[in-house]
């Protein structure tokens, strides 16, 4: 079964006809070609494929792209406008939330959702609003300090 | 690329038609924020020819307050159920146990309606598939045997939702609509204590809507989960409570658990406590309570005599907290 | 041309705070990760596995998947009859079965198709027909009488028995004023790397050459497992390590994956992509075993250690992999540590029908660490000592070599120590934190680097190569693999630092075998040590040919030409030459400048001959670590918190401080995993853990503060002092932890993970003893 569907990915609109069976993340995978989005399980447990649906968090990997149809979804290749880095993906950066990298396009989008609606939290709200999202390298400490810091970066 | 077998998504505007889809195929399922039924998908669990998408049903989204009390549509995220200000205030358990669920991306999506009818689960069921054919499947699918008590013909599968044990002690109602029409139960009857079936919705029938009735509205109530990781996992035991005491005595109580039994339920002889003091005697004969009519099997990691143990221990805490 | 502008001196780039030089990639989502390579046309790979544990192989009948309409290539153990296998005496195991299958997901065959969809399909038109054998899910069982040899060539299903006694340890238990002797018990844990395994490969029909991108630590044996396999001249293979999504361990081994993927790719003369599922990568397994170790200590009253006994067995899976090295670790490093002399090490490494385990971070150390320290704790507050004095009165004074010849030259434990009991609070906090809350400390050290490579070759350990240009950009090239590390940052660093210019000047291409010079890989924390001093030596070398040039322009002898990085001037008058201009000097006569460094590990590194195995174990430079852990209890939930970790940490020299807070956090939260909550789980040999939600990675919801204190007892051959950072620490956090329990509640937890249940138990038990006391007591 296919279906037609509309919808802005990263701002632009696509119009696609997709599998109903086919995964988000495998639409901006393989049908779009963007890699940025991670599969680090089968399904909901890792918080690695994390996009922004409509502003708000949500795994590509249990949401169908038929779903997505009239919405914008924003992934990590949204985020670095004319080439600089957003104020997360720096504090990712210089902070070093990132090791393997393999977590990051998912913390930075959870990330991203949580400082849309909570500019400045609190440690303990960083980590209610990022636990979703399992991380291996970094034991999360440098994690919370680089989120801190963007937020920092956002309030100047 | 993940392999997932073909169906076709319909995007009904009305529950009316919704049902319709349902009934004119068996094969077909309903989904909401898909967190539970696209991971079943996943591993074969569930192999639906249709899914029908429950989420642009416009009087399955809202939170709406009635003359009766507070309407939650089905489709309403565990999200903006927790952060509903008149639930936080009035409805404690259920804000609670709607926040924490999984975690912040689940509830995000992860709704009202799809907690509720959340499928029971245990460690030989939530499997892959070829996982499950390795080991012979399992009765409450493919299979002919329980890998958890083998001797049987009975399912012990475990109910894990946590928000169903908090609509409970609010007594919340069911408003279902069906083949026939729309009605509504007390949420309570929705279930049964069967792992292969817990859900006693007939065919073709959805959830739309619980109602958190006004009766039970303000009085003192949360809920306690026990689970090994801070977030993302699913309950061992979780106790939700409501509990009003003038000066020390107890003048209203009602306790229902999640995860020790293939249904959530409200323990039963709790009004034996109305008229005493809450006081260490009844908070222990309220923990022994909870852990008798549990029954926790074999059903995931940890085991089943921890889970009993620590439904007690929860149950007994929150009662001591909601009681100070 | 621009006047120089007056020089600022040589940029410093070893001791900075310095980013990944790979982070831009990786927080935009451009880092590409073998998952991430796909061409139009690419097939898709899918793995048929074993349903059953133990097996004799009947047929595997690939007929009809075959005739399946887009499917290109099947393949089954007929397709390789080729061992590997990360030991050059150990490789017996097979990329797909042959005659028999060993554990319950053994690869069978494997499809490449042209979609998902057609993949499946063709994997459930496969027929398997086996012979069941009883199967043994415990070294116990498998040891057995009787049992069924899994492999013709160990009897006893013991993989390996590592064995030795260094002095009267009989004669040290009767000096000794305490002894005792406990059991612990161990779970096996997986590494569960953010990334499931992927490998892309391309096959070149036309040239027969294959092209491959494996999620690998080590893409050079890899390299030597291909050609091995897919009998094929390493010549026309080529391996290009992409992004690393993490690896600890698990990817030190070539994995079935990746010969899978080259030989579907070499069937069907074309792209394949295969990408295995988290439940799969569960199954590839290669974590740390399931282990009983029983340990013996004896101590005098002043807390000198005079005799350790060591017992023990490891569950080793189905083949040898790394077993026989795990095995070995796990006495040898009992040295080290301390200044003890009297050890005996019995160390059983038996064959099971499991997913066979591997090297996971802190190899082979972990489990008798945490054997070792709980009992040195244990015992001294037996006799009334407390756990940092004891520690004291055995440390070691370097340099010096341990009694099993293991060389120390840099020793920095003792400030390690004194750093944890200060942060901490100890003295003042401890036994005053209230009821469930409690203090616990251990430490822990690891190698930098083994001394004696897997494959022994004779080559250099490590070979960096320069390549500068006319653009006047210096390209590093190392086979060195970056999986997550910061190794390239780090390499960058190094010859930054020699040259005296700013990193972005640099740039790194790090494991491409038709491009970089061979490297043994990223394991046993080699790559800073050991690569590190090869990108020094390359960077010195180039510096001469530099200053020679700038010699040769300025007309000055090369001793009188000064480097300011950026500037190269004779005299503080001189306004001196441009690095660019330096370059195109240097360029005059021999164009393109490609220099190199090299390492090698000095003899007296190489570990001892006292016993069979004696050289497992040795390195150039130990690192050292202490930790406190706080930790408080629920005295309902029997659920534990860690409050909060100060771990301090000696690397040597923190060439960069930021990434050597980021390993050692790591490491120690890695423990706190595997102590609090990890374990594989089997049903049958059948994994019940398989996926995230069983197998419990802590979040950040159960992961606290970690206060890094980097102590830096400079190495004399470590490069710029550097040693090992990324794994020392890890084994200390699990006795601190159960001595952190013990100081809550009064109970030492010997078996892991101390899951709620776990512990329940022990409180209860606690309890009921009590009880029962109390009342013998009243009868009295
Ligand atoms: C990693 C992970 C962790 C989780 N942890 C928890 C946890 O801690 N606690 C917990 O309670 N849950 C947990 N879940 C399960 C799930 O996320 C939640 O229960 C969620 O609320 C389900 O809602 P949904 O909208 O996503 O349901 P869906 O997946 O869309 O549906 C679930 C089921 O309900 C049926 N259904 C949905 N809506 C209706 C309706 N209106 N009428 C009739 N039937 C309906 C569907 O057909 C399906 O069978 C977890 C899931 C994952 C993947
Ligand atoms: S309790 Fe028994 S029948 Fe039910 S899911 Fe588990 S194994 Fe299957
Ligand atoms: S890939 Fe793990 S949650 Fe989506
Ligand atoms: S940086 Fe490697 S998993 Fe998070």
């Amino acid at each position: 079964m296919k279906t037609q569907i509309s919808l802005t990915v990263n701002g632009r609109r696509r119009d696609d006809t997709v599998s109903d069976n086919l995964l988000l993340v495998d639409y901006l995978r393989e049908t779009l070609g963007l890699n940025g989005t991670k599969i680090g399980c089968d399904g909901g447990e890792c918080g690695c494929c994390t996009v922004l649906v409509d502003g708000r968090a949500r795994h590509a990997c249990l949401t169908l792209a038929t779903s997505c149809d009239g919405t914008h979804v924003e992934t990590v290749e949204s985020l670095a406008a004319k080439g600089r880095l957003s104020a997360i993906q720096r504090g990712f950066n210089e902070k070093l939330g990132a090791q393997c990298g393999f977590c990051t396009p998912g913390m930075i989008m959870a990330a991203e959702g949580l400082l849309r609606e909570n500019p400045m939290p609190t440690e303990d709200e960083i980590r209610a609003g990022m636990a979703a999202n399992i991380c291996r390298c970094t034991g999360y400490v440098k994690i919370i300090e680089s989120v801190q810091a963007a937020a920092r970066e956002l309030a100047q | 690329m993940e392999y997932l077998p073909n169906f076709q998504v319909h995007r009904p505007g009305t529950a009316e038609e919704a049902v319709k889809l349902r009934v004119d195929n068996v094969d077909a399922r309903f989904l909401a924020g898909g967190t539970d039924m696209i991971v079943n998908v996943r591993r074969g669990i569930e192999r639906p020819s249709d899914l029908i998408d429950l989420t642009h049903i416009g009087e399955l989204t809202e939170i709406r307050e009635e003359a009766e009390g507070i309407r939650v549509g089905a489709a309403v995220t565990l999200q903006q159920l927790s952060d509903h200000e008149t639930v936080r205030k009035s409805y404690r358990a259920a804000s609670e146990a709607a926040g924490s669920v999984a975690g912040p991306t689940h509830r995000a999506y992860g709704t009202v309606g799809g907690n509720l009818c959340l499928d029971t689960r245990c460690l030989f069921y939530n499997q892959s598939e070829w996982w499950r054919s390795s080991n012979a499947y399992c009765l409450k699918h493919r299979g002919e045997v329980c890998h958890v008590a083998p001797g049987g013909r009975e399912c012990f599968a475990a109910y894990s939702g946590d928000l169903a044990p908090a609509m409970l002690v609010h007594e919340a109602r069911a408003g279902l609509i069906g083949p026939d029409g729309r009605r509504e139960i007390p949420l309570a009857e929705l279930y049964r204590d069967d792992g292969m079936d817990h859900l006693t919705m007939a065919p073709g029938e959805l959830l739309a809507s619980v109602l958190l009735p006004k009766e039970t509205a303000d009085i003192p109530s949360g809920y306690e989960k026990s689970r090994v990781r801070g977030s993302i996992d699913f309950p061992l035991a979780g106790a939700a409570a409501r509990l009003r005491t003038r000066d020390g005595v107890i003048e209203d109580i009602r306790v229902a658990l999640t995860g020790v039994r293939s249904w959530p339920f409200a323990l039963t002889g709790t009004d034996r406590f109305i008229g005493q003091v809450l006081d260490d005697n009844v908070l222990d004969d309220l923990r022994e309570m909870a852990r008798t009519q549990s029954k926790p099997m074999r059903t995931g990691t940890v085991a089943p005599w921890y889970r009993r143990r620590v439904v007690g221990a929860l149950t007994r805490r929150l009662a001591a907290r909601l009681g100070a | 041309m621009n006047a120089p502008v007056a020089p600022a001196g040589p940029v410093k780039s070893i001791g900075e705070r310095a980013p990944l030089v790979d982070g831009p990639e990786k927080v935009t989502g451009r880092a590409k990760y073998a998952a991430d390579y796909r061409s139009p046309g690419a097939l898709v790979g899918r793995i048929l596995r074993s349903p059953v544990a133990h097996a004799n192989v009947i047929e595997v009948d690939t007929s009809a998947a075959e005739a399946l309409p887009g499917v290109e290539a099947v393949v089954t153990g007929q397709d390789c009859d080729q061992t590997y296998g990360v030991l050059p005496i150990a490789m017996n195991e097979y990329p797909m079965v042959r005659d028999r299958v060993r554990y319950r997901g053994e690869p069978v065959a494997a499809v490449a198709a042209v979609d998902v969809e057609t993949a499946q399909k063709a994997l459930d038109l496969i027929e398997f027909r086996y012979e069941e054998l009883p199967a043994y899910f415990t070294a116990e069982k498998a040891r057995a009488p009787g049992a069924v040899q899994l492999h013709e060539k160990k009897p006893g299903n013991i993989e390996r028995h590592a064995e030795f006694e260094l002095g009267d340890v009989s004669a040290g238990f009767a000096e000794a004023d305490l002894v005792r002797e406990e059991t612990f018990q161990c779970a096996e844990v997986c590494q569960v790397q953010s990334e499931p395994h992927a490998t892309y490969a391309e096959y070149d029909a036309e040239r027969d050459r294959l092209t491959v991108w494996p999620s690998t630590q080590v893409p050079y044996y890899v390299h030597l497992m291909l050609s091995r396999t897919l009998k094929m001249d390493q010549s026309r293979i080529r391996v290009i390590k992409p992004h690393i999504g993490g690896g600890f361990g698990c990817r030190t081994e070539t994995l079935n994956v990746e010969i899978i993927c080259a030989l579907l790719a070499r069937k069907a003369r074309g792209a394949v992509s295969l990408v295995i599922s988290r439940e799969e990568t569960f199954i590839t397994h290669r974590g740390r075993p399931e282990t009983q170790i029983r340990m013996k200590l004896g101590l005098k009253r002043d807390g000198r250690i005079t005799a350790v006994e060591c017992d023990v067995v490891q569950r080793g899976g189905a083949y040898s992999g790394y077993g026989v090295v795990t095995v070995l670790y796990s006495g040898s490093l009992l040295y080290a540590i301390y200044d003890i002399e009297r050890i005996r090490y019995n160390g059983f490494r038996i064959l099971t029908n499991t997913p066979p385990p591997g090297a996971f971070r802190g190899h082979g150390t972990v489990n008798s660490r945490f054997a070792f320290e709980s009992m040195i704790d244990s015992m001294a507050e037996e006799l009334g000592i407390d756990p940092f004095a004891v520690r004291r009165a055995n440390l070691l004074k370097a340099p010096t070599f341990a009694a099993n010849d293991l060389m120390i030259n840099s020793y920095g434990l003792p400030e390690c120590i004194d750093w944890v009991e200060k942060a901490s609070g100890w003295r003042e906090r401890k036994g005053k934190l209230g009821p469930n809350r409690g203090l616990g400390m251990a430490c822990s050290h690891y190698i930098s680097g083994a001394s004696k490579p897997v494959n022994w070759t004779g080559e250099p350990h490590a070979t960096v190569n320069l390549k500068v240009d006319f653009d006047g950009s210096i390209t590093l090239l190392t086979g060195a693999a970056e999986i997550g590390q910061g190794s390239s940052t780090v390499l960058v660093q190094c010859v930054a630092e020699v040259l005296g210019i700013g990193m972005p000047r640099i740039r790194i291409i790090a494991s491409d075998s038709a491009v970089t010079p061979k490297d043994n890989g990223s394991y046993s924390s080699r790559v800073t040590y050991m690569v590190g001093n090869a990108a020094i030596e390359a960077a010195q070398n180039l510096r001469s040919v530099l200053i020679d040039a700038a010699a040769r322009r300025l007309e000055v002898a090369p001793e009188d030409v000064e480097c300011l990085g950026e500037i190269y001037r004779a005299g503080s008058q001189d306004r001196g030459l441009e690095f660019n201009e330096v370059v195109m000097e240097a360029l005059k006569d021999t164009g393109t400048l490609t220099v190199k460094g090299t390492f090698d590990t000095i003899p007296e590194s190489h570990g001892g001959k006292k016993y069979r195995g004696a050289a497992i174990g040795g390195t150039m430079a130990f690192s050292y670590a202490a930790q406190v852990v706080e930790v408080s209890v629920d005295p309902d939930t029997a659920e534990i918190t860690v409050e909060k970790v100060w771990v301090a940490h000696d690397c040597g020299r923190a060439l960069n401080p930021l990434s050597v807070e980021g390993q050692v956090q790591g490491s120690v939260w890695m423990g706190m995993g595997q102590a609090l909550c990890e374990e594989t789980r089997y049903h049958e040999g059948l994994g019940i853990a398989g996926n995230m939600l069983d197998y419990r990675v802590p979040t950040i919801m159960d992961s606290p503060p970690i206060e890094v204190k980097i102590v830096e007892c400079a190495d004399p051959h470590g490069p710029f002092g550097a040693k090992e950072a990324g794994e020392g620490s890890l084994a200390g956090f699990l006795p601190a932890f159960t001595s952190a329990v013990a100081d809550a509640i009064g109970i030492r937890p010997t078996e892991l993970p101390v899951t709620p249940d776990r512990l329940l138990k022990l409180m209860e038990k606690k309890e009921q003893e009590a009880r029962a006391q109390e009342k013998r007591r009243k009868i009295a």
